[in-house]
């Protein structure tokens, strides 16, 4: 065992939590390495430490997540029908000495199998790298697409938000169609706190705002938003309030930008 | 619903990796179901982008069904992986490094302290955690949450702060003491 056992119990969720640096974290990973009861210890606190987590304000993700995860997974299954390779044997009888000639042969051919296995491995991981991407960029594809096809449609509405009294600066702008259940948001507001987001709302005329998307911009750029919502909702007004940090399943900070929809 | 979906739905996180090994797909829709919501949150809280978070969050599941193989009961729960591996990669795109291309699963154990794979176990530990943060001094929470949702080290939180970092490693310390204790409760 390398080094002494860490001499504070708290050192263990220091480490899962991230928090040591410099030489307490070097100290504490050098003994880690040869000691087997400080990893269970470590593992509990990684599972603690984990916990936290749930002090996060809860958000769902949105129905198309799991769409784009089961379409990535059909697309980027491995393909069957493996090509099989038949040996057949070389015509002529058995040569009086054919150990010493299949020997190494074989020898070589084994070396070669265990390298084209590797390599064919390799070969599957990048393919199914590059089936990823390929998902992925249809995805954004068929979504510029639809916004595209959205902002040109006669029924979109443009809405302007407006800042509101006593409240940061800040300008935005929200597409919506509702046949398509599509809005595309674009917007200036300063950067907010570390412990704080924006959060964008759809106000349907009947029900409870809808959550669409939680963003957080960086200084002096432009934030773009596209959001999916039921298809058919009907909204009165659209909002960008200010939120605990990861939004929140329905406002509760102060309203930023209000537009209604005229 | 049907009794084959009700089945589905308690079927253990171990039975449901062993069918992915076996490529089915609609087991991994269940640990969908099972831990989206709860890893989405963690990952907003993180990002404060939501798009953002679900591109790491479709990542997570991606990753879990090419590895699935890899998975090994014996070093811990799968939340607490989701958990660890959603915190990480979430960080990591916080502070601009490369993402790991879902490696980490063979890397570290991870002990929960309690099942959480029903939706009322996952309801409890909101409760139990949420009271638990809310216990603490401010100021220990904010150095926390500094630590835990930004990946700061006693150093940086020292830095972004502007407290000593003596005071820093102090609270700290009495944080991670005082949700010990109440964990165990």
């Amino acid at each position: 065992m390398s080094g002494t056992h860490p001499t504070r119990e708290e050192d263990f969720d220091l480490y899962a939590l991230g928090a040591l640096d410099g030489d307490e974290k070097a100290a504490f990973e050098t003994h880690l390495e040869t000691c087997a009861d400080c990893k269970v210890q470590l593992a509990d606190s990684y599972g603690r430490m984990a916990l936290l987590a749930f002090s996060a304000p809860g958000v769902a993700p949105s129905p198309q997540a799991k769409e784009r995860l089961m379409r990535q997974l059909a697309l980027t299954s491995p393909g069957r029908g493996a090509t099989a390779v038949e040996l057949t044997p070389e015509p002529g009888g058995i040569l009086a000495r054919w150990w010493e000639v299949l020997l190494p042969l074989a020898g070589a051919f084994a070396l070669a199998s265990v390298l084209l296995w590797v390599h064919n491995q390799t070969l599957e991981r990048q393919v199914a790298d590059l089936r990823s991407t390929i998902v992925r960029q249809q995805a954004q594809l068929s979504q510029a697409r639809d916004v595209a096809e959205m902002m040109s449609a006669r029924d979109a509405v443009v809405v302007s938000l407006a800042e509101q009294k006593n409240q940061p600066e800040g300008t935005a702008r929200v597409i919506y169609n509702s046949r398509r259940g599509l809005l595309v948001y674009n917007g200036h507001l300063a950067p907010t706190t570390a412990d704080q987001s924006y959060q964008l709302w759809l106000v349907p005329t009947t029900g409870a705002p809808i959550s669409a998307g939680v963003f957080n911009p960086a200084s002096g750029e432009t934030n773009s938003i596209v959001a999916r919502v039921p298809p058919g909702t009907a909204a009165k007004a659209f909002a960008v309030t200010l939120e605990p940090a990861g939004g929140k399943s329905a406002p509760t900070g102060p309203m930023i930008l209000v537009g209604p929809v005229l | 619903m049907t009794g084959e979906t009700v089945t589905e739905l308690r079927a253990s996180d171990a039975a449901l990796i062993a069918r992915i090994v076996q490529r089915d797909e609609s087991a991994l829709a269940v640990l969908y179901d099972r831990y989206a919501g709860m890893l989405t949150s963690l990952l907003n809280r993180i990002l404060r982008d939501s798009q953002a978070a679900e591109e790491i969050l479709q990542d997570i599941f991606y990753q879990l069904w090419r590895n699935a193989g890899q998975f090994d009961a014996s070093r811990g729960a799968l939340p607490g992986w989701l958990l660890v591996i959603a915190r990480n990669r979430a960080i990591s795109r916080l502070r601009r490094h490369n993402p790991t291309g879902g490696e980490e699963l063979l890397e570290n154990t991870v002990v929960l302290p309690t099942n959480l794979e029903s939706s009322i176990a996952q309801q409890q530990m909101v409760g139990k955690v949420r009271g638990a943060m809310d216990g603490l001094p401010k100021e220990q929470r904010a150095a926390l949450e500094l630590a835990y949702f930004e990946g700061l080290t006693h150093s940086e939180i020292a830095a972004r702060t502007g407290d000593p970092l003596g005071t820093v490693k102090t609270r700290l310390r009495s944080a991670v003491e005082t949700l010990k204790r109440n964990f165990k409760k």
